[in-house]
């Protein structure tokens, strides 16, 4: 089998596909705007963004970021061995991909049980309530994602594969996108004021 | 070549999240605004590298960063 590839330097062929970069920018924008929100929301009410963001494990923050980026490289090395139809390594890239989100997850519920039995729920105060509509937000791009990674490693999995390139860089694309939602998430929320 | 430039970019990855974090906790004068920029450097090293767009048409590349470079500016003038 000869190795795949698609020439990206056309306008309307970005790796993912133009309809996902669409997605994409529209997801990047609203939650771009989301957070510049809370940023001047901030201003109004300093000391209880200061108390409120204490209350938040930076570390957690941290690990998650970690995870996510692992996972992301995880997801360009199983893009790279399937151009050149290496399918197992593929496969066990896609696995490790997944692993990462899941973690991501556990790591996440984690955080959720502990503000959740602390009464830092969505109504606590302004920060909490942008902290949990946009971290929540993202879980559920993160959720998406594993279940259309999941169809792709399914899909690669079959006999006669009729999985195209096109569909593992959309998928790609996508879950890259949330490494992108995340890497505006966590400075702000957890990291700033 | 390509196998260690991901691998190089993920190492540069975890280093600027773990100082990022670092930095955060640290009295550093403009510590927000050296936070928001190595989170730029992580957001454009994720999508050039693992994303691939350094392989894109120009108009990709450009309207990530102009997204990339407003979204610093607001914020950095906000904080």
């Amino acid at each position: 089998m000869e190795n795949q590839s698609i020439n990206h330097k056309n306008l309307y062929y970005p790796p993912g596909g133009i309809l996902l970069w669409i997605v994409i920018f529209l997801e990047l924008f609203t939650f771009g705007i989301a957070l510049i929100a809370m940023i001047m929301y901030s201003k109004d009410e300093p000391e209880v963004f200061h108390n409120s963001r204490l209350l938040l494990n930076s570390t957690f923050g941290a690990i998650n970021t970690l995870f996510l980026l692992t996972s992301g490289f995880f997801m360009a090395k199983s893009v790279e061995n399937f151009k050149m139809n290496n399918m197992s390594k593929t496969s066990l890239y896609l696995k490790l991909t997944m692993v990462g989100g899941v973690l991501f997850l556990i790591l996440k519920s984690v955080e959720y049980y502990g503000k959740l039995g602390a009464g830092l729920t969505m109504g606590y105060n302004t920060f909490f309530s942008f902290y949990w509509m946009l971290t929540l937000f993202h879980v559920i791009h993160v959720i998406v994602g594993l279940v259309i990674l999941i169809s792709i490693y399914f899909g690669i999995k079959k006999e006669k594969i009729s999985t195209k390139l096109e569909d593992i860089e959309a998928s790609a694309a996508f879950w890259h996108m949330c490494d992108l939602i995340w890497l505006l998430l966590f400075p702000v929320i957890y990291l700033l004021f | 070549m390509k196998k260690k430039l991901f691998l190089k970019v993920w190492i540069i990855l975890m280093v600027l999240t773990i100082v990022s974090a670092f930095v955060s906790e640290s009295n550093m004068l403009y510590a927000s605004i050296i936070v928001i920029l190595l989170s730029v450097i992580k957001f454009l090293g994720v999508a050039f590298y693992f994303m691939d767009l350094k392989k894109a048409h120009v108009f990709w590349k450009s309207s990530v960063l102009i997204f990339v470079i407003l979204f610093s500016v607001i914020s950095i003038i906000l904080i």
